[in-house]
């Protein structure tokens, strides 16, 4: 009787479901979704490259330390000639700040010099959340077999302070050089720094 | 362009700081050798927040970079205790209203007095609202001068409070174990410190998502936090974190890895969080759903249901009118089962202000489900009747809408006795659960009880497919009643840990006074007065609850205010008693801290102790530092101590005597010679 109330008890107390979080060394979550033209992106479609996926919100200060600077767009060419795909995924909600249409999209790759294969819209935040990207940036890289190597933040300075780009260690370049070497990622997770994905309340 | 995106009209007016900052020492002239508090005072506007030090799923750490005169040395920023707040679904701590944190400054003994000290430094800190951030930098400057410091000139009327929001040590190690999902961790905390709100707030990141919920669990002094692991994160030597434990009181505390024992009794939660609040009585509703749908087959409910069809059936045409009976009795049934769970709240209120401790703890309660699941299983057993089922069925024949509902209402009344497990459970719910959830679950039971009519009301073609009402039920009615007697089994057995086997003999007794009755009600049933026999039984089992020995279980709880007598230390007091050349014993201790309170009850609380300090006349004084006093915290600072346990002895006309922290009884006593 005491155990049925104790379990009763810790069952009013647990809350909804447990978000599955996606594990490094493990298949990624494939998902499904449109790019800024309208077309339908899927990671699976990219099953033999090596893939980065990148949380991002144009209004978010951190986000803007690494356009402002360059830093991504060189990054993104930096991928981009090692036949790297790019995703870019704005989890935004219509509304919220960095929400983007496919068209606004468009025009801020064009205008900040931006490099990524795709950029993808999530605006109901699904795929966010199947990744449980909480900040932007938040990096993810898959490798050729589709298995997550490393999730975590752009960089080791958590800052919104440009000036620290250049003393800082680019996780995802590094990443991205350990794989092409056929090494494994030497730091394959890392605590993702910047704004909350602004993702629709639920 | 790219600047332009976020322009919102929430942004701060240029010139303006989300976060107002300012730099404040406690005092400007300072002694050299000596060190002084710098308070980083931080007022972030309506609506916004800055981050504590782990700013959870995101956010940021507040960087202070210090341009200090040489041979002058910053110490780590002291954080208070944030707050949390949860933004779709991601976990902020944060601080909404004017925080203050706090950075010690050491001041280099070389230095001559009237050597100006410039202090400057550049802030930079993280300002949000819900929707967006702002990263914000502040140049902060203040001058000291070295020279002769006296308390008066320094403010610490304003630097007291911002001393007690910071969380104090622990004391005791913490252990943690990571057992497949779950992450478990052990905290020593005094078995009888009332925790209302605790929480969790990690400085190690990755162990644990922020967001999960905590589960807190109690087994005499540890206090064990339940919540899920982070898969990537394994391998941790160390976890740290602030325990909050009270408004206004939290801990840090460092865990390392060990066993964590098994759950104890759940500390309940004041209120969870408004969105997981709600969800978590999700599924709390829906099992009592469930046994509300199970409630419809039980023998005594069945017939009203099953009377109900077929009335429903005959007069099949106007569904109208059938749809709008089903509701009205849905109604009743509803009603009265949220009416049930009030009373039986309100009973507990007054319980509870009679001083009742309404927990599994106290063997009064649980003579009481004894009790009551006896007199269930016997009925399910077929000893006796329950008379309503009659009355329902009068009432169920009755027409119109009003009808309806209060056959609802009478299906959820006979249904009460005769339910089974999952009243069983309801009713234990009741007793322990915050209210709201209790009325959740009663109503949910009623829900359940009406769904099978709600359904008949609004698919007609179900009535005619009812089974029939028959021996079958009976045999199930039988059935039942095994588990009930198993549950009484296990009551007994509780009782028996709790009171003993004194305890446990009387509690049998008083089941099986009970049971002799309503077999006697259950003879003369038919007959008038059938009742009568149970009023002796009653008033039996109401003395046996009187001569309940309750004190063993209370033993945890072995008052503390013993044969020693004491007084609240001050400074004043102290200096005072010395004056007086009396010895002095001090000793500091808090509500969390489990050293504390074990020394307390092993060693100052015992007789010989008492004995031997009247005899010589011992002043005994008591520092409380449970919420953090800071002319207490000052204090255990002068005697080198970040925190408590701290036991002095003053023999007259001596220093300062500092005892080991692990006190005995004999240590004690052998002091004073």
């Amino acid at each position: 009787m005491k155990q049925m109330l104790n379990a009763f008890a810790a069952l009013a107390i647990i809350a909804a479901p447990a978000s599955a979080t996606p594990v490094v060394g493990k298949p990624a979550p494939d998902f499904k979704l449109t790019d800024a033209n309208g077309r339908i992106v899927t990671l699976s479609g990219f099953r033999g490259k090596t893939v980065v996926l990148e949380w991002t919100n144009p209004g978010c200060p951190f986000v803007r330390k690494h356009y402002g600077s360059g830093n991504m767009q060189r990054t993104q060419a930096a991928a981009a000639k090692d036949g790297v795909v790019w995703l870019t995924i704005n989890s935004g909600a219509p509304g919220k700040q960095g929400y983007m249409s496919g068209p606004e999209a468009k025009a801020f790759v064009a205008q900040s010099g931006a490099r990524p294969t795709a950029y993808l819209l999530d605006p109901r935040g699904n795929v966010g959340k199947s990744y449980d990207a909480k900040t932007t940036p938040h990096m993810f890289v898959v490798n050729k077999a589709g298995t997550l190597v490393y999730a975590g933040g752009i960089d080791d300075k958590p800052t919104a302070n440009p000036a620290d780009i250049k003393s800082a260690r680019n996780h995802v370049l590094a990443a991205l050089t350990e794989l092409k070497a056929g090494k494994a990622v030497s730091v394959p997770t890392s605590r993702p720094y910047g704004c909350a994905v602004k993702y629709a309340e639920s | 362009m790219l600047l332009g995106t976020a322009a919102h009209c929430q942004l701060p007016e240029p010139g303006k700081r989300a976060i107002a900052v300012s730099l404040i020492p406690e005092m400007s002239v300072v002694a050299p050798g000596e060190t002084v508090a710098l308070a980083l005072m931080m007022r972030p506007a309506p609506g916004w927040h800055g981050y504590w030090k782990n700013p959870g799923d995101s956010g940021m750490e507040t960087q202070i970079a210090w341009d200090l005169p040489a041979g002058l040395a910053a110490g780590p920023i002291r954080y208070p205790l944030p707050g949390r707040l949860i933004v779709a679904g991601l976990m902020n701590y944060v601080y909404e209203r004017d925080y203050a944190l706090l950075v010690d400054v050491k001041v280099p003994a070389t230095l001559p007095a009237g050597t100006k000290l410039p202090i400057r430094a550049r802030v930079d800190y993280l300002a949000c609202t819900k929707e967006l951030c702002v990263p914000e930098t502040a140049n902060v400057a203040v001058d000291l001068e070295t020279g002769a410091a006296t308390v008066a000139q320094t403010k610490r009327a304003m630097f007291d409070p911002f001393r007690q929001a910071l969380p104090q040590p622990l004391g005791s190690e913490a252990r943690f174990e990571r057992i497949g999902s779950r992450f478990r961790m052990a905290i020593p905390v005094p078995a009888d410190l009332t925790l209302r709100e605790p929480y969790f707030y990690p400085l190690t990141d990755g162990v644990v998502p922020y967001a999960a919920p905590q589960i807190f669990s109690r087994a005499g002094d540890t206090l064990i936090v339940e919540t899920e692991a982070l898969s990537n994160g394994s391998g941790f030597g160390v976890v740290d974190g602030v325990l909050k434990l009270n408004e206004g009181t939290s801990v840090t505390l460092r865990a390392t890895p060990g066993t964590v024992p098994a759950g104890g009794k759940p500390v309940k939660l004041a209120i969870q969080h408004s969105a997981s609040g709600a969800s978590a009585m999700l599924p709390a509703l829906l099992g009592a759903v469930l046994g509300g749908l199970l409630l419809n087959i039980m023998p005594c409910v069945f017939p009203i249901l099953s009377l109900k069809a077929l009335s429903l059936a005959k007069a099949s045409g106007d569904e109208s009118a059938a749809k709008k009976e089903a509701i009205a009795y849905t109604a009743g049934a509803v009603l009265i089962c949220l009416a049930l769970g009030a009373a039986l709240l309100a009973l507990r209120a007054g319980g509870t202000a009679a001083g009742w401790a309404f927990q599994l703890q106290d063997p009064r309660i649980i003579l009481l489900l004894l009790l009551l699941i006896t007199a269930v299983a016997l009925n399910l057993a077929g000893l006796f009747e329950l008379p309503a089922v009659t009355l329902g069925g009068r009432l169920a024949e009755r027409r119109g809408l009003a009808g309806a509902f209060w056959t609802g209402a009478l299906a959820a009344f006979v249904a009460t006795p005769c339910t089974g497990p999952f009243m069983g459970a309801a009713l234990g719910a009741a007793l322990v659960l915050p209210a709201p959830a209790a009325l959740a679950i009663f109503a949910g039971l009623g829900l359940g009880l009406a769904l099978p009519f709600l359904l008949l009301g609004f698919v007609p073609a179900l009535r005619r497919r009812l089974p029939k009402a028959g021996a079958w039920m009976e045999q199930f009615r039988r059935l039942i009643s095994v588990p009930m007697f198993l549950t009484a089994l296990a009551l007994a057995w509780i009782l028996g840990r709790q009171a003993g086997v004194d305890g446990m003999a009387l509690g049998l007794t008083a089941a099986m006074v009970l049971g002799l009755a309503l077999w006697w009600v259950g003879r003369s049933q038919g007959r008038g007065a059938a009742w009568v026999p149970l009023a002796p039984a009653v008033l039996i089992a109401l003395e046996v609850m009187l001569l309940l020995p309750v004190a063993a279980a209370g033993s945890a709880q072995a008052p503390l205010q013993g044969a020693l007598k004491t007084e609240p230390f001050s400074e004043g007091r102290l200096a005072a008693l010395q004056q007086e050349g009396r010895p002095v014993f001090a000793y500091f201790t808090a509500d969390w801290c489990v050293t504390c309170k074990v020394n307390e009850r092993g060693a100052l609380q015992r007789q010989q102790v008492a004995k031997a300090f009247a005899a010589r006349q011992v002043a005994v004084l008591v520092g409380d530092w449970t919420r953090g006093d800071p002319a207490i915290g000052r204090f255990l600072e002068k005697h080198g101590r970040s925190g408590v346990p701290l036991y002095l002895y003053y023999a007259p006309g001596k220093p300062a005597e500092i005892l080991p922290q692990v006190l005995t009884p004999s240590r004690l006593v052998s002091m004073l010679s």
